[in-house]
C-alpha cells in the first residue's frame, strides 16, 4: 500500500459514512403533523378563552394528544419496518421523541389535571420541554441551528411569565410559529435536499 | 518513513467493498442488504461473497428474516468487527505522510 491507496481507503470510509448519514436524515413528517395538531389546539384554546369556556380546554388538548400519539405510533412502526438502515442517532432520536412526548403529556395534561399547578403554567413548562427537544436534536443531527431554537424556547419560557391569560396563549402561538414551525420547515427542506443527493 | 514503521493491514478488511460495508455498519446499528448494495454500488453476487467473508471472520453478523413475504438480509457489526476496524484505521494512519513541521 502507498499514500494514494491509503487516501482512497479514507475516501471510501468518508463516502460511506456520508451516505449512511444522508439515508438517516429526519424527514420531519411527524413534526409537521404535530405542528398542525398543536396549531389547531392553540386556536381552539384561544377561541375558548374568548368565549370564557375554559372548562373545555383540557378536552381540546387531550383530543389532539390522542390523535398525535396514535399517528406517531402507527407512523413510527411503519417507518421502522420500511427503513433500510438504522443508525445510532435515529435510535437515540426515537427515545428523545418518546421521552419528550411523555414530558408534554405530563406537564401539559396529567399534572395540571391532578392539581399540581395552575393551567396558566402549562405553556411555560411545555416550552421548557420543547427547548430540551430541539437542543438535543441539534446535537444528535449535528445541526447547531436546532440548538439555537432550543435556546429560543427556553428564552420564550421565561418571557411567557411576563404576560397572563389570553395574551400568554397569543405569545405562545408566536413562539410556536418562530421556534417550532420555522425549524420544522427548514428540517423538511434539508431532508428533501439530502434525498435528492442520494 | 521506513518500511518497518508501516503497520500490517488486516487482509479481511483490505478490500474496497468490505471496507465500504464495515464503514456503513460502523455508524449504523444495522443495515439491509438492499441499502448496502445501493450505497456500495455492488452487484448481488459480489456483495454476498464479501459479506460471507466478513461473516466468516466474525466481523459482522448476518440475519435472515422476512418482511412482507420477501426475504430480508440484515447485517450488524460485531464487537470483534468494530475492534478490527479500529485497528485497521490506526494501521492506515501509518501509511499517510506525516505533515511537515513548521520551522
Amino acid at each position: 500500500m502507498n499514500d494514494d491507496q491509503a487516501r482512497e481507503d479514507i475516501r471510501i470510509i468518508k463516502a460511506m459514512l456520508d451516505k449512511t448519514r444522508r439515508a438517516a436524515t429526519e424527514s420531519g413528517t411527524l413534526f409537521i403533523v404535530w405542528g398542525v395538531l398543536i396549531t389547531l389546539a392553540l386556536a381552539g384554546t384561544w377561541v375558548l378563552g374568548l368565549l370564557k369556556e375554559y372548562r373545555w380546554e383540557w378536552a381540546v388538548w387531550v383530543g389532539v394528544t390522542v390523535v398525535g400519539w396514535v399517528f406517531s405510533a402507527v407512523y413510527g412502526y411503519r417507518r421502522d419496518r420500511k427503513s433500510e438502515v438504522k443508525t445510532y442517532a435515529q435510535i437515540a432520536a426515537r427515545h428523545l421523541y418518546i421521552a419528550c412526548g411523555a414530558g408534554f403529556l405530563l406537564v401539559g395534561i396529567v399534572l395540571p389535571r391532578l392539581g399540581a399547578y395552575s393551567h396558566e403554567a402549562i405553556s411555560i413548562l411545555v416550552s421548557v420541554v420543547s427547548g430540551i427537544l430541539f437542543f438535543v436534536m441539534g446535537g444528535l443531527y449535528e445541526w447547531p441551528l436546532l440548538r439555537v431554537f432550543g435556546l429560543v424556547w427556553w428564552a420564550g419560557a421565561a418571557g411567557l411569565t411576563l404576560v397572563k391569560d389570553n395574551d400568554r396563549i397569543l405569545l405562545y402561538t408566536v413562539l410556536f410559529v418562530v421556534a417550532y414551525l420555522l425549524p420544522v420547515c427548514i428540517l423538511r427542506a434539508k431532508y428533501k435536499r439530502e434525498q435528492s443527493r442520494t | 518513513m521506513t518500511a518497518e514503521t508501516f503497520e500490517p493491514l488486516d487482509p479481511v478488511i483490505h478490500s474496497p467493498l468490505r471496507l465500504a460495508v464495515l464503514s456503513i455498519l460502523l455508524s449504523a446499528r444495522q443495515a439491509d442488504f438492499g441499502f448496502l448494495k445501493k450505497a456500495t454500488e455492488a452487484t448481488d453476487g459480489n456483495l454476498s461473497t464479501h459479506l460471507a467473508k466478513l461473516e466468516d471472520a466474525g466481523y459482522i453478523r448476518v440475519k435472515k428474516s422476512f418482511r412482507e413475504k420477501k426475504s430480508l438480509t440484515t447485517c450488524v457489526l460485531t464487537d470483534k468487527g468494530r475492534a478490527a476496524f479500529g485497528r485497521y484505521l490506526k494501521a492506515l494512519e501509518s501509511y499517510l505522510p506525516v505533515r511537515a513541521k513548521k520551522p
